[in-house]
Formats: structure tokens, C-alpha cells, sequence
């Protein structure tokens, strides 16, 4: 996945409301109405967070015009989370590999 | 073992410490050094061979490598540039959007404290306001992700 392609996911889920979103969705596909239904907030306001979840590709929405519910889409999520952990775990090794490094310049042992 | 403490103050961002029983100018030279560096460098499974590791460790100088994957032969370069650095406390690499620090602290008993601070991939406003807690939400959704079929 490229690097734009993550910020645009980063930016769609650094907002809790669209994150609850997400939660929510990661139960069962739902319309903007069902989605609605939780926060104190208008349809047109959920049709945007989903819009933008939408061009995130976070989620997928159905064609049908009047209800087009909105399930979960989990490769944009799942490739994001996916690229931080592949990162993290690069330097958690290295800095392993890094000890050992250092454990050997200390053979034998200076105090033993 | 080196202690091990991993804190990731947002998603963007991964910091990780270490504690090694090793004096600071050893940890130093280790980061320093090409023949050390390819010593260690990389996930396990990962060779730096020493020939392709570039270091001019000056601010501006090139630091470069190329690390390949033992098992299929995979290639991962790694071209940037030192920003600062200060022997023997702090070295930092990487452009304005994803930079990349570690720093040396002497304990005073042999050993040294290594803290690794990364600005991970993108700089977008949003991120700004990004809530503590948004990798958390990544292992939740991951979870209920793993737990149920996708279409």
C-alpha cells in the first residue's frame, strides 16, 4: 500500500466517531439510519464520516440508492495496522540482534 | 535479556527502550560503524551485507544499506541522511516527513539506556488530533476483523 494511500487511511481513522463507525460495523453491515441511531448527530453529518471511511477504503458501500447499508472493508485496516506492526517489529529484532552484538564484543567475560 | 519497554505514544509514532549491559561508547560504535552496524541490522532471517552499507555520519551525510531476505533473496535499500548528530548521545536520520532518532544515555554502571523514537510514514493535520489509544483501536478492530468472515 502506498504512502498517500495510508495517510488517507490514518486521517479516516483518526476520528473516534468514525472509529465507532468502524466498531460498529465490524458487527454486521447497517444503514447511515442504523448508524445514526447511537450518536446524537444528523444523517447528513454519518453520511459524511462515511463518505470519507468510503474513500479511506475502509468500507464498501451497498448501490442500492435509498439504504445503502455500509460493511466493513478489512484490507485498507488491515494493511495499515499491518505496516506499523511490520515496522515495529524491524527495530524490535534489530535491537535484539543489537544485544546479542554487544554480548559478544564482551566475550570473554570481563568481570568472570 | 535487555530490559525491554515498548511505548507508542500515537499510532504515527513508535518509541522503543532499551537497556543494554554494555558501555555507551560500545552502543555508539555499534550505530556507527558499518562493519558493527551490519552486524545486527534488520529482522532476523535479514543479512546487511557490509559492502553495501554507506555512512557518513555527519549531518547531510549519506547513510545507506541494502539488507537482503536470507530465505528468498528479497531486497529492502534504505537510503537517507543523517540530521544531527552527537557523539556520544544522539544520532537522528530521515527526511521531513519520517524521521528517526535514537539517543545514548550512561547509566554510570557499564550499562547504557537506548531510546528509539520514530515519526512513522505521513504528515497529515488529522494526525494532529489523533487520540492516544489508536493503535489499541487497530488490535480491537483486528480482533473483531479476525473473528468473522469478510465478504
Amino acid at each position: 500500500m502506498a504512502v498517500d494511500e495510508l495517510s488517507v487511511t490514518f486521517a479516516a481513522l483518526a476520528d473516534p466517531t468514525r472509529r465507532a463507525i468502524l466498531a460498529r460495523l465490524a458487527g454486521g453491515e447497517a444503514t447511515v439510519n442504523e448508524l445514526a441511531a447511537p450518536f446524537a448527530m444528523s444523517l447528513q453529518a454519518v453520511s459524511k464520516h462515511l463518505k470519507v471511511l468510503e474513500r479511506a477504503g475502509l468500507i464498501v458501500r451497498g448501490r442500492s440508492a435509498q439504504l445503502r447499508p455500509s460493511r466493513l472493508h478489512g484490507a485498507a485496516l488491515g494493511e495499515a495496522a499491518g505496516w506499523l506492526e511490520e515496522y515495529r517489529e524491524f527495530w524490535d529484532e534489530s535491537f535484539d540482534r543489537l544485544g546479542e552484538h554487544l554480548r559478544e564484543l564482551d566475550e570473554p567475560p570481563r568481570n568472570a | 535479556m535487555p530490559d525491554l519497554e515498548i511505548d507508542e505514544p500515537g499510532a504515527r509514532e513508535i518509541e522503543i527502550t532499551r537497556i543494554y549491559d554494555a558501555p555507551r561508547e560500545l552502543v555508539w560504535r555499534a550505530w556507527t560503524e558499518p562493519a558493527r552496524l551490519a552486524c545486527w541490522w534488520g529482522k532476523r532471517g535479514w543479512s546487511t551485507p557490509l559492502a553495501s552499507v554507506t555512512m557518513d555520519v555527519r549531518p547531510g551525510g549519506r547513510f545507506a544499506l541494502m539488507s537482503v531476505c536470507d530465505a528468498d533473496g528479497t531486497l529492502m535499500p534504505m537510503d537517507t541522511v543523517y540530521r544531527e548528530v552527537v557523539e556520544p548521545s544522539l544520532l537522528s536520520w530521515g527526511a521531513d516527513d519520517r524521521v528517526a532518532t535514537v539517543t545514548f544515555l550512561d547509566l554510570g554502571d557499564g550499562r547504557t539506556e537506548m531510546r528509539f523514537h520514530a515519526v512513522v510514514v505521513v504528515s497529515d493535520e488529522a494526525f494532529a488530533n489523533a487520540p492516544v489509544g489508536l493503535a489499541s483501536a487497530f488490535d480491537r478492530l483486528g480482533e473483531q476483523l479476525a473473528s468473522m468472515d469478510l465478504p
